[in-house]
């Protein structure tokens, strides 16, 4: 994934925030079209071919922050105003979560080895000596790839001593674990949804930000708007995401207009007991390992790649479902609003009738700078009696899960842990043997982002960043 | 006499902080420890600099001088001129 300080998420929170200040200000429908216009001015140099081409990228991101489907409803005489008053009126189905932006995509060739001018024609030629395809031919002095010999295993890459073997990949589908990108006659991006698992990596590695998340933000704007009752339910992982403590977070959140605020943690605890319960009956049966459940884009790879875990992962819910399940308890009139870093959780989210909406924390960010929240200059509310959940909190970070289970049961110390942290296809090549070697281990905690979820497609900060401002939070206690 | 340390305050603001104010927070990793010994470094709330229009944020106030736009690398850069200054 390329790092999170970039041009395009720098206009990508631009441009979220622009269009939920002018919903917020009743000026969206006459604004929409003018916006591209506004933010990408005639005096701007532009970083692709030209302005125009940033204009037409800019309507594009309003409509899937709209919710618009492209691949299905990409209709260029509509005006950009009437996409927004249609989806005012009625909002757009959830999923499929992504969705390409072709003109976006610059049709990335193949992946390639090549051989730079860095190349010295050396003696030793490790590279032609250790190609298993014969693909290295030397001429004028200097290696070069036959490419209807390579197969691109890299191992010229690995031995040659001045470096000078480059691989040049398609970002998107390397960043894929499980082969979901494609590419269409044209040569353009494809999202083969009946393989994605909604870990939104690809959204993240692209560096023409050519794959997008439908946005489901509409579907909760309008309910803020409405002012209706809406409880947000925020990820462990928002700690460290703004600059504030959890209690300034809670205040920025009710001045934007969510009547209750409810710590997922909470809902994590639910987990842990039960995943506990559940890892203790399955230790005393011996049937072998159990893995964790709460992570949904791991939930997602299960049916569609690996599907031999099904018997594996325990039964129990996702931090997520129980949070949402007590706040219906609580009150069943208030809606509920998932806030996290992650895209995979709307597509577990839409199993359940408990939850209203999912946004990320990218998504929120733009709601407070819309509307001018500052978080750091908010009161520090008070966020209840957390003590039987506090630990819960560290469900967003690799080896949380596993920890906050293994707090709630006798002995444990007899368990043995395996962490599966981030996803890649390696790591799938490997979970697809555990059949025949299963791991050694009673409980597999999987997280697909590599770190937890405080490296979820949907955060702010640099998950270092996010370290260090929740070392610092927790010190300050 | 020995030199007074450059005062830093980098803008806390929620959103400096999003649009990558929040890396500057690592100035303990990414700052040379000759040119952090010299300086005093501290988050502060909004500078209201957004507030009146014009420049880009993140923004960082060093000495008293308020700078835009401000990444790791223009962090580092301004830094050594006012620890040099």
């Amino acid at each position: 994934m390329i790092d999170l300080n970039n041009q395009y998420t720098l206009m990508k929170r631009k441009i979220d925030t622009a269009v939920v200040r002018n919903f917020f200000n009743d000026t969206l429908v006459e604004e929409a079209d003018r916006l591209p216009i506004e933010i990408i001015p005639k005096d701007r140099v532009p970083s692709r071919c030209c302005i125009y081409k940033e204009r037409a990228l800019v309507r594009y991101r309003i409509l899937t922050l709209l919710g618009v489907d492209l691949e299905n409803d990409d209709d260029e005489f509509k005006p950009t105003s009437r996409y927004v008053s249609e989806v005012i009126e009625h909002s757009e189905p959830k999923l499929p979560l992504l969705t390409t932006i072709t003109s976006g995509c610059y049709g990335c060739p193949k992946d390639q080895y090549r051989i730079s001018d860095a190349c010295r024609g050396c003696f030793a030629r490790p590279c032609m000596a250790n190609c298993p395809k014969n693909a290295i031919v030397f001429l004028n002095g200097q290696a070069h790839i036959q490419e209807d010999r390579c197969i691109r295993c890299g191992k010229c890459m690995e031995v040659c001593p001045f470096h000078a073997v480059v691989h040049i990949p398609v970002p998107c589908e390397e960043a894929c674990p499980v082969g979901a990108i494609k590419k269409n006659e044209q040569g353009y991006v494809e999202v083969d949804h009946s393989k994605c698992i909604g870990c939104g990596k690809c959204v993240r590695s692209c560096p023409f930000g050519a794959i997008a998340e439908r946005s489901e933000l509409f579907h909760v704007l309008k309910m803020l708007k409405r002012k209706e009752k809406v409880t947000a339910m925020i990820a462990p992982a928002i700690e460290g995401q703004f600059p504030g403590s959890l209690g300034q977070i809670k205040s920025a959140l009710k001045e934007a207009g969510f009547t209750d605020v409810f710590e997922v943690a909470e809902g994590a605890e639910v987990t842990s007991i039960k995943e506990g319960e559940e890892l203790v009956e399955k230790m005393k049966e011996g049937n072998g390992y159990m893995t964790t459940s709460c992570c949904s884009s791991y939930m997602e790879l299960i049916p569609k790649h690996l599907p031999f875990l099904k018997e594996r992962y325990s039964s129990t819910l996702s931090p997520m479902a129980y949070s949402a399940q007590i706040c219906k308890k609580k009150d069943p009139e208030a809606k509920t609003v998932f806030i996290g870093p992650c895209l995979a959780k709307r597509v577990e989210a839409a199993r359940y009738d408990e939850i209203d909406g999912v946004i990320t924390f990218a998504e929120l960010a733009a709601i407070f700078m819309a509307l001018d929240i500052d978080v750091n200059k908010m009161p520090d509310a008070d966020m209840g009696n957390v003590d039987s959940f506090k630990d819960c909190r560290e469900y967003a970070i690799s080896g949380g899960v596993a920890g906050c289970v293994l707090n709630r049961i006798d002995n444990p110390e007899s368990v043995r842990i395996m962490k599966i942290d981030g996803l890649d296809k390696k790591t799938v090549r490997l979970m697809s043997t555990w059949p025949k070697r299963a791991p050694e281990a009673d409980l597999v905690e999987v997280m697909v982002c590599q770190g937890g979820c405080i490296a979820g497609p949907g955060t702010i900060v640099k998950p270092q960043v996010a370290l260090r401002l929740r070392e610092q939070l927790h010190k300050a206690k | 006499m020995k030199k007074s340390k450059v005062k830093v305050r980098i803008c806390l603001g929620t959103a400096c902080f999003v649009q990558g104010g929040a890396d500057l927070l690592l100035y303990n990793d990414f700052l040379d420890p000759e040119i952090l010994a010299e300086c005093e470094i501290e988050g502060c709330s909004c500078l209201e600099k957004c507030k009146v229009g014009g420049g880009q944020a993140p923004f960082v106030e060093i000495n008293g001088t308020i700078y835009d736009g401000v990444d790791q690398e223009k962090f580092v850069k301004l830094l050594e001129e006012a620890v040099r200054a």
